[in-house]
């Protein structure tokens, strides 16, 4: 059989590698995924689980919306039990409140540019309504954007399902494997040595998430990436009082109540990344801004009990959104990472766009956002 | 620009005022330096001494009995409290900050702290923690029912509360404690149903190779217990096993296996205890490294003689050499006088490292050395028991998520083998007492399921390791500048209308 033909392989096994290998392998693409850690380590499962459309930025939006379609449906991909396990909630929403003036006008500037769009899926709320959606909501919020079909799922979960589910399609995961370097075959496609052997095939994905640029650089490619490590607390259970995610506009701001009644709150807090040894540290000299926006919105939970807090390994780009696709001259090795801790919910659109993309041998147009090429020097206009 | 570090704020921070942290205390203020004590009490004493400053004032005749059942070993601490006391508030001198929770501390020497609704950190020059042991923890059936209580735990409530139990009371485990205690509930007039002791005739004979002259006194207190409980016709039997608690709302009978023979009692208190083993919490999420003690079946933290820990963390992930240092029960189980001699060992040894003196003096070495010369009886003699055989499926393991041995073992068996992965699966160890009780159990059930050895693998301790209110996190103090740069995730959408990227199509 031609190495060419139809064969992949991925490096990391996150949750979008998983996703991509699953769409390939349902093509009847042989696909073979590498993972320095095991599947899903980092990122793919530490993550808050969030799945909104809510203030995404618009060159994610479309992307944003199919993967929507996809986790409505999520049995279609995974099977209906392992679906279910993912405990997706869509439809509880998610709010993003504005706590001031310049809050609540960018909330306008946002809503006229979805009518603008033709997007109808952020609504506007009034103080009274916004208030009313979330109860303890201080007096001084001014008003917020809901999208009621946004919700949220369990990570972990979901990464196993996406996981197993490319492995009932045919997908070979091969663990604790570390890639070492990376080489082109002159015919095209790639041969890639591995702590467990040479491994080659017609085309390389490249899913390495915090190490995606890493990755790249072994095939001479630069991009540019930040490893981060976003925080989050988690307090002792309390009364169910909040079914939407709540999240900020211009503060650190970000937290639901879990389905046993403790708050998760996020809001991009980070915390110290040591990406070298696979770790990463929480920070508590960070979190005072955090629970402080969280204490202006619903100052009610002063007396809350913090319990703990973790973080987790993520790459992010200088414009905050991911790269998704082909590096320069390179059609045969896509780059797709640097999700800047919002792929999760992105996840089974990418396998589904980036599958589709490399059996066709044409980039979807939905990817022309994510084009590296964006960060080309002299191209920065 | 260059952000410096933050000064410190005392040339030593210690952690805990029990009769090593009082000791060093004492120890550091006279040579002249400044620390602070972190305490979570009200009062110094730690376990041992709780409340005798207070119970010494109670002259009433209930008060004086209480001081008579608790015997000298516990007036004994009153010289070392008024030297504590003296040097409080002086300047330099100990700064005592009572009703204070520790919720982090680092290699370097900032220790976060909690006292009500205000938290922050204070730093050290070096660090000193004195924080004690903990009953070990024993999964058993029932062990969550109302109504089974740790003897510790009874012993808080006699001394801080006045409180004495009473109804039909079974004692179950082993060690010294369990039997001070029969012994103090019969002085207060509180006669047991039954001691049931795991250890047997066989663990003393054996145990009697390892007697040294300085192990005579405490033998010699054992023997009187034991002695006055059989006068008091108190019944007792060894060799106990197979402990169960059952009840519906709280516990109504206990059962047992004693000489192949399973027996039920009726009882409206179970007293456990299977002795105390170093409080690792602290050392384990500071990341010290720790050493598995067989013969205890717990885990302490790897210290030179003088206390001082080793960072596990790769050097450029600490800032600087690790200022940590153990003393006391937290790094060896020796009780109170072992703890004072090596308070003043580390104090000697902190005094050398701020710069001052030659390190621990020969006399003060010897000192621990005698006092721990009598644990090698002890340890043989009171061996592990109720926590020795792993806990069956039906039993309880972590109480604050409800988790069972059975399902622990179910997970380990279906690949989530290291404890982190174990935890993110089952919320093991996740709830408030951020797995102090649960860890040990999960770990050693993690080993036998996977065939491993050597010293079994903790959960990652990440900070806070005890809640802190949110309200206090908001108005954290103490910052380390360095830290605190503003660092979020600057991803807020642009409201701009320019949404088309020049990205070529492929």
């Amino acid at each position: 059989m031609p190495r060419q033909n139809e064969t992949a392989l991925i490096i990391g096994a996150g949750l979008q590698g998983c996703s991509i290998a699953l769409f390939l392998a349902r093509a009847g693409w042989r696909v073979t995924l590498l993972d320095k850690n095991v599947a899903g380590r980092h990122a793919s499962s530490v993550n808050a689980g969030g799945l909104r459309t809510l203030m995404r930025d618009w060159r994610e939006y479309p992307l944003s919306e199919l993967a929507m379609e996809h986790w409505r449906h999520l049995d279609r991909l995974v099977g209906a039990g392992a679906a279910e396990s993912c405990e997706v909630r869509l439809g509880v929403g998610q709010i993003a409140v504005a706590l001031d003036e310049a809050e609540m006008s960018w909330t306008l500037g946002r809503v006229q540019e979805m009518e603008r769009r033709g997007l109808g899926a952020e609504e506007l709320l009034s103080a009274t309504e916004v208030r009313k959606m979330l109860p303890g909501l201080t007096d001084q919020a001014l008003g917020g954007l809901v999208s009621r079909g946004d919700g949220h799922a369990n990570p972990a979960a979901s990464t196993r399902a996406f996981r197993q589910a490319a492995m009932a399609a045919g997908a070979k995961i091969v663990e604790n494997c570390r890639v070492l370097g990376l080489e082109r075959l002159p015919g095209g496609g790639w041969s890639v040595a591995a702590a467990s052997g040479q491994y080659e095939a017609g085309v390389l994905v490249n899913c390495a998430g915090a190490w995606g640029a890493q990755v790249a650089a072994m095939a001479g490619q630069t991009l540019p990436l930040k490893v981060v490590a976003p925080s989050m607390m988690v307090t002792a259970r309390t009364q169910p009082f909040l079914e939407p995610v709540v999240i900020g506009i211009d503060r650190p701001l970000s937290f639901k109540q879990s389905a046993v009644g403790s708050l998760v709150i996020g809001g991009g807090i980070l915390g110290k990344p040591y990406a070298d040894h696979d770790t990463s540290f929480t920070v508590m000299d960070r979190m005072p801004e955090g629970a402080a926006a969280t204490l202006e919105a619903f100052p009610a939970l002063a007396h809350v009990p913090v319990l703990r807090t973790w973080t987790g390994l993520e790459g992010a780009t200088p414009d905050g959104i991911p790269v998704i696709g082909p590096g320069e001259g390179t059609p045969d090795l896509w780059h797709v990472f640097g999700f800047c801790g919002h792929g999760f919910q992105l996840s089974p659109a990418v396998g589904d766009v980036v599958g589709r993309s490399l059996v066709s041998g044409t980039v979807d147009p939905l990817l022309a956002p994510f084009s590296g090429r964006r960060f080309d020097a002299g191209d920065a206009a | 620009m260059s952000i410096n570090a933050p000064l410190p704020d005392a040339d030593v921070i210690i952690v805990g005022c029990g009769p090593a942290g009082m000791a060093a205390a004492v120890t550091l203020a006279e040579a002249g330096r400044s620390v602070i004590v972190l305490d979570m009490q009200p009062a110094p004493g730690g376990q041992i001494f709780r409340s005798l400053e207070a119970n010494l004032c109670d002259t009433s005749p209930a008060g004086q009995s209480l001081l008579a059942a608790l015997g000298p070993a516990y007036r004994a601490g009153a010289d070392l409290i008024r030297r504590f006391r003296a040097f409080s508030g002086a300047c330099p001198g100990i700064d005592y900050r009572p009703q204070t929770t520790v919720w982090e501390v680092r290699p370097d020497g900032t220790v976060g702290w909690l006292q009500g609704m205000n938290a922050g950190y204070v730093r050290g020059r070096q660090v000193l923690l004195a924080h004690g042991a903990m009953e070990r923890p024993v999964p058993f059936p029932g062990w969550t029912l109302p109504g089974v209580m740790t003897a510790g735990a009874v012993q808080t409530l006699l001394k801080a509360g006045h409180l004495k139990p009473s109804g039909r009371i079974v004692l179950a485990g082993t060690g010294p404690l369990l039997l001070l205690l029969a012994n103090q509930l019969h002085q207060l007039g509180v006669k047991p149903a039954l001691v049931g002791r795991t250890d047997r005739l066989s663990d003393s004979v054996r145990a009697a190779r390892h007697l040294r002259p300085g192990g005579l006194v405490p033998l010699v207190k054992g023997l009187g217990w034991l002695g006055r409980l059989k006068l008091a016709g108190v019944k007792s039997v060894t060799g106990l096993e197979n402990l169960a608690a059952h009840g519906t709302q709280n516990v109504e009978s206990v059962s047992f296996t004693v000489g192949g023979k399973r027996q039920t009692l009726p009882c409206d208190l179970l007293i456990v205890h299977d002795g105390i083993v170093p409080a690792i919490d602290i050392p384990n999420a500071a990341g010290l490294r720790l050493q598995w003690d067989g013969p205890n079946a717990s885990w302490r933290p790897a210290t030179t003689p003088d206390g001082l820990g080793a960072s596990t963390l790769p050097p450029e992930m600490s800032a600087g050499p690790c200022v940590l240092r153990v003393t006391g029960d937290a790094r060896r189980i020796g009780g109170a006088d072992a703890a004072m001699a090596h308070g003043r060992v580390a104090a000697q040894a902190i005094l050398a490292a701020l710069d001052h003196g030659a390190g621990p003096s020969a006399d003060a070495l010897r000192a621990v050395g005698k006092a721990l010369s009598v644990r090698p009886f002890l340890d043989a003699a009171f061996p592990p028991g109720l926590a020795q055989a792993l806990p069956d499926d039906d039993t309880i393991v972590c109480r604050c998520e409800e988790l069972t041995a059975g399902e622990l073992r179910e997970k380990i068996r279906s690949g989530f083998r290291n404890m982190d992965a174990l935890r993110g699966e089952t919320r093991c160890g996740m709830g408030p007492c951020q797995g102090r009780s649960c860890m040990v159990t999960a770990a050693r059930l993690l080993q036998n399921e996977t065939r491993a050895a050597g010293c079994p693998p903790t959960f990652r301790g990440r900070p806070p390791i005890r809640p802190i209110p949110l309200g206090a996190v908001a108005t954290l103090s103490g910052l380390d500048p360095r830290a605190t740069i503003r660092l979020t995730l600057e991803d807020k959408p642009e409201n701009a209308s320019e949404d088309t990227v020049d990205a070529p199509a492929e």
